[in-house]
């Protein structure tokens, strides 16, 4: 003690200070990150990515198993996903409302909505399924719209045959994920929130962890786990403003599957909705058109008496898509680029009738438009809503992968029963069947393996992940973020939209190309640990970068027209050549694409008319 | 016009307020500028956001100190509600700041776990056949069900700021609720006895959550619900609802508030505690033991209306 001079107690004084402030921001902050996480002694039976409803449903199923470890991790808090904007309803032939309806009339009209390129045992699955789970649900407590006998009400969505979309009032989607949490909560599901998942991690071609970064405080966690559910939602985000989708479906968890050498399938089969707000993408429902509104270009003109003369206004939703572009691209709409846009016109249904029976569409035509639609038409385009492909499930009963311990379920999977385009309502209850089934199925093989994982590849990934986060995080020059990610969103609007063709397709691919490698520069701008946001989105971009390729790949291997795929060089559909799904595989720095039949059971191929 | 936005700032422990400036554009919210500052000027502002349209409920955030959800708070609107140029950004209160404008929830879910905040359907009902309710009885609890859990009414809560210790966030009790009003459920007081023990009776009634509700539902309503059904189930046992039933025996006995009892009949023996203050209020003229309060003579007419209050005419 007595060779302590001054000097060198201040030193020790301020060392001891500094560990003291800095652990407090370094260390761990909130409870976010489970203690066993923290302090690597976890080791989990199912870990589920995403907490949409089809991540918590399947938590919901893997906890019933006595003893076993599970938690539903989020990059946001659990509320927050894209299923709590699903606005109409949830499709099940529970025949409350029209005592005519079954589980064949859905398979049927989910099979022809699709063109035909639905596995049809998936389906049949999935309708016969869909009543139970939905019945489950209203046990569950969702606050469902009732009719006079008491049970849940329901009605007709485009595409079905008969009223079977369950629903509660125009935020169904809503009560769906706030029923979900519900229960989560009843059943003390663990929720890692605030972790932004980075990689998916494999041994020997079998499932051992998942790499992810605690936003609160930076740190690069491994969890190893002998399952993992994927239930990241959508891609809607590589068109960025042209989307209906939220901030977050950016395909985390496709892109980590693609990485792991497991197919993307049907990638190119992207639904366009045609009535987006033009300004933002954000969605005007299709009550709008269904209530009377007109569509018209600048000149004022009610154009679908062009592309369908006796529905106008009222024709399938490809249809009117397709046509709104086609009069952008001849010049007939109004603005430019990313921002052109048709009118929607509701001034002749009069002010009563609006705040009536459309007081949302009202409400968001207002305050993201600028526009009193009593008293102006308002600009919309078609905006990018759902992404029938996804990560290539190969055994739709319990939602498995190729590789043993990775599940998929929700919008980021690819089953398929949507096949080349889905029907309104049918998304909600896809959610909740698949969630169940892959809860079940993660368990199922939890239960009869033991964690053959190694510590030192998990290890070698953090570490790997550290040293990127080093890098890019303190870069502050080159390209931002954004302005890689808006020509990203304009050259796959422009070039891998409603219409295609191979050469769009091909310099849009090469387009894509170029902007990978200026992303291997870009500024990050920000080098905190504690909830970089910019490194968050980084980390966005990069999927969304690799999934448009996919994308594309997809959309060039698919040399025919059909369903929301439309070819302008191959204009019909080709059952002869396409009745296929299109799997698209990472090749080293390639993309592979191979094709696989579609399963046809009940329901022969036939021309699609509505 | 240029508007600047005073942003409240902080980063592992720093705090400070940061100006920016954005110009005003055609249907900008607060949110689009959050997102223009982000991308444009500074990537290191931190905020979170998901569906900007109104019903995630992730962007919620002070402007000049009253909640909003962000994407819903057209720019336009209020500079002309504050009639200014310059507005205060801030976090929402009464949560953790983790970074900026981020908040932490995770404590918040705890908090809501405490009412029970499932639905606990009746005997009658099962998974195999779901529930049945009338249409008019789903219409008692459809509004509460809207909640988007945005916060807005937590940072708005007087009691929350004061102590929050004792006392649940306003959603917490529209959770419950709704839970009490639904017909499917079987036992109100499953959520009923938590919200008492949670403080149901120390609301200060200030109606700041339920004014800026952005999805319209009324908490401090909630809350005044909660506290009729607790007598409904016959669980009126904490000094709050003893107090409202001496305010209300008073009234129908005699038309007049007995101060001299009512503490007695609130707090029972503890009231003796109270002395100093029935001292102040003896010499202020405002309470006299002594004086016997005698019903007044329209007292008939006082007891209908209490009736036909209780009855919900």
């Amino acid at each position: 003690m007595d060779k302590m001079n001054r000097r060198s107690f201040l030193k020790l004084g301020a060392a001891a200070g500094a560990t003291v402030v800095t652990g407090s921001y370094f260390g761990w902050f909130g409870d976010n990150i489970p203690v066993s996480v923290r302090n690597e002694t976890a080791l989990y039976d199912v870990l589920i990515i995403g907490s949409g409803a089809a991540g918590m449903r399947a938590a919901l199923e893997a906890t019933k198993q006595k003893g076993f470890k599970v938690a539903v991790m989020s990059k946001m808090a659990p509320t927050r996903s894209a299923t709590c904007m699903a606005q109409g309803g949830i499709n099940g032939a529970a025949a409350h409302t029209d005592t005519k309806d079954s589980p064949e009339s859905h398979a049927f009209d989910t099979v022809k909505g699709g063109d035909f390129l639905c596995d049809q045992d998936a389906v049949e699955y999935y309708t016969n399924s869909a009543p139970g789970v939905l019945l489950e649900l209203d046990y569950n407590g969702i606050a469902f719209n009732r009719q006079a006998d008491g049970r849940f009400e329901q009605r007709k969505m485009g595409g079905s045959t008969y009223s079977r979309t369950a629903f509660s009032a125009d935020i169904t989607g809503h009560a769906v994920l706030h029923t979900m949490f519900e229960q989560c909560m009843k059943h003390d599901i663990d929720f890692i929130m605030d972790c932004q998942m980075l990689e998916i991690v494999t041994d020997d071609g079998k499932f051992s962890g998942v790499v992810a970064m605690d936003m609160r405080t930076g740190t690069i966690i491994s969890i190893p786990s002998k399952t993992v559910i994927v239930a990241t939602g959508g891609y809607g985000r590589a068109y960025w403003v042209r989307t209906s989708n939220p901030f977050s479906s950016t395909g985390d968890g496709i892109t980590a599957c693609f990485n792991v050498g497991i197919p993307i399938k049907d990638p190119e089969m992207v639904q366009f909705h045609p009535t987006g707000l033009a300004v933002n993408g954000v969605l005007l429902s299709e009550a709008s058109r269904g209530e009377g509104a007109y569509l018209l270009n600048k000149d004022g003109e009610r154009f679908m008496a062009r592309y369908a003369p006796k529905a106008m206004e009222l024709g399938p939703r490809d249809l009117v898509a397709q046509a709104i572009e086609k009069e952008i691209a001849a010049g007939r709409g109004v603005g430019e680029g990313l921002n052109a846009a048709v009118y929607m016109d509701f001034r002749h249904l009069g002010r009563a009738k609006i705040m009536d029976r459309l007081p949302q569409v009202y409400q968001l035509s207002l305050e993201y438009a600028g526009v009193d639609i009593a008293e102006q038409p308002v600009p919309i385009r078609t905006s990018c809503h759902y992404s029938m492909g996804g990560i290539d499930v190969i055994d739709y009963k319990t939602c498995a992968t190729k590789v043993p311990g990775i599940y998929a379920a929700g919008e980021c999977s690819c089953i398929s029963i949507h096949g080349a385009n889905r029907l309104g309502g049918n998304s909600l209850i896809e959610v909740l069947v698949f969630g169940k089934s892959a809860g079940i199925g993660a368990s199922e093989h939890a239960k009869s393996t033991t964690y053959t994982g190694k510590k030192e590849t998990l290890q070698a990934a953090v570490d790997s992940w550290n040293h990127k986060f080093a890098e890019a995080s303190n870069r502050n020059s080159g390209p931002s973020i954004a302005f890689i990610r808006d020509r990203m969103a304009l050259t796959m609007w422009n070039n891998v939209g409603v219409f295609r063709n191979e050469a769009d397709l091909i310099l849009a691919f090469n387009e894509i190309t170029e902007l990978q490698q200026e992303y291997k520069s870009c500024a990050v701008g920000d080098s905190s640990k504690v909830f970089n946001t910019s490194f968050m989105n980084y980390i966005e971009l990069g999927n969304l970068l690799v999934l448009a390729k996919i994308i594309i790949s997809g959309a060039l291997a698919r040399k025919e027209s059909r369903g929301s795929h439309s070819r302008v060089d191959y204009a019909k559909r080709d059952d002869a050549n396409f009745l296929q799904h299109t799997l698209v595989t990472k090749d080293g720095d390639k993309f592979k694409t191979e094709f696989r039949p579609v399963v046809i059971a009940k329901y022969k191929p036939e021309e699609r008319k509505y | 016009m240029a508007i600047t936005l005073k942003i409240e700032r902080s980063v592992e422990g720093k705090q400070w307020v940061q100006d920016y400036t954005v110009e005003l554009e055609k249907g900008m919210t607060v949110l689009s500028a959050l997102i223009k500052i982000k991308e444009t000027m500074d990537p290191t502002l931190s905020f979170t956001t998901s569906c900007r349209s109104g019903i995630c409920g992730a962007c919620a955030v002070r402007v000049n100190g009253n909640a909003v959800l962000a994407c819903e708070a057209p720019m336009a609107d209020l500079v002309k509600k504050y009639k200014t140029e310059t507005l205060t950004i801030a976090p929402l209160a009464n949560f953790t700041t983790l970074r900026d404008l981020i908040v932490d929830w995770k404590p918040k879910y705890i908090r809501l776990k405490k009412i029970k905040p499932s639905l606990q359907p009746k005997d009658e009902f099962s998974a195999t056949a779901g529930c049945k309710q009338s249409p008019e009885d789903f219409k008692k609890y459809q509004k509460n069900s809207e909640c988007i859990l945005c916060g807005a009414c937590v940072s708005e809560c007087s009691k929350c700021t004061a102590d929050a210790t004792d006392f649940l966030d306003p959603f917490v009790f529209s959770k419950a609720q709704k839970l009490v009003a639904d017909t499917r459920d079987k036992d109100a007081s499953a959520h009923l006895a938590p919200a008492v023990q949670e403080g149901l009776w120390k609301c200060f009634n200030c109606q700041q959550c339920t004014t800026k509700c952005p999805k319209g539902l009324s908490p401090a309503e909630d809350i005044e619900k909660l506290r009729i059904a607790t007598f409904k189930n016959k669980m009126s046992s904490s000094t709050g609802s003893d107090h409202a039933k001496a305010f209300y025996d008073d009234i129908h006995e005699t038309g007049r508030l007995d101060e001299s009892k009512l503490g007695l009949k609130t707090e029972g023996l503890k009231v003796a505690l109270r002395a100093p203050m029935a001292y102040r209020l003896m010499r202020a003229g405002k309470m006299s033991p002594l004086e016997k309060s005698e019903a007044i003579p329209e007292i008939q007419k006082v007891r209908t209306i209490l009736e036909a209050s209780k009855e919900g005419k």
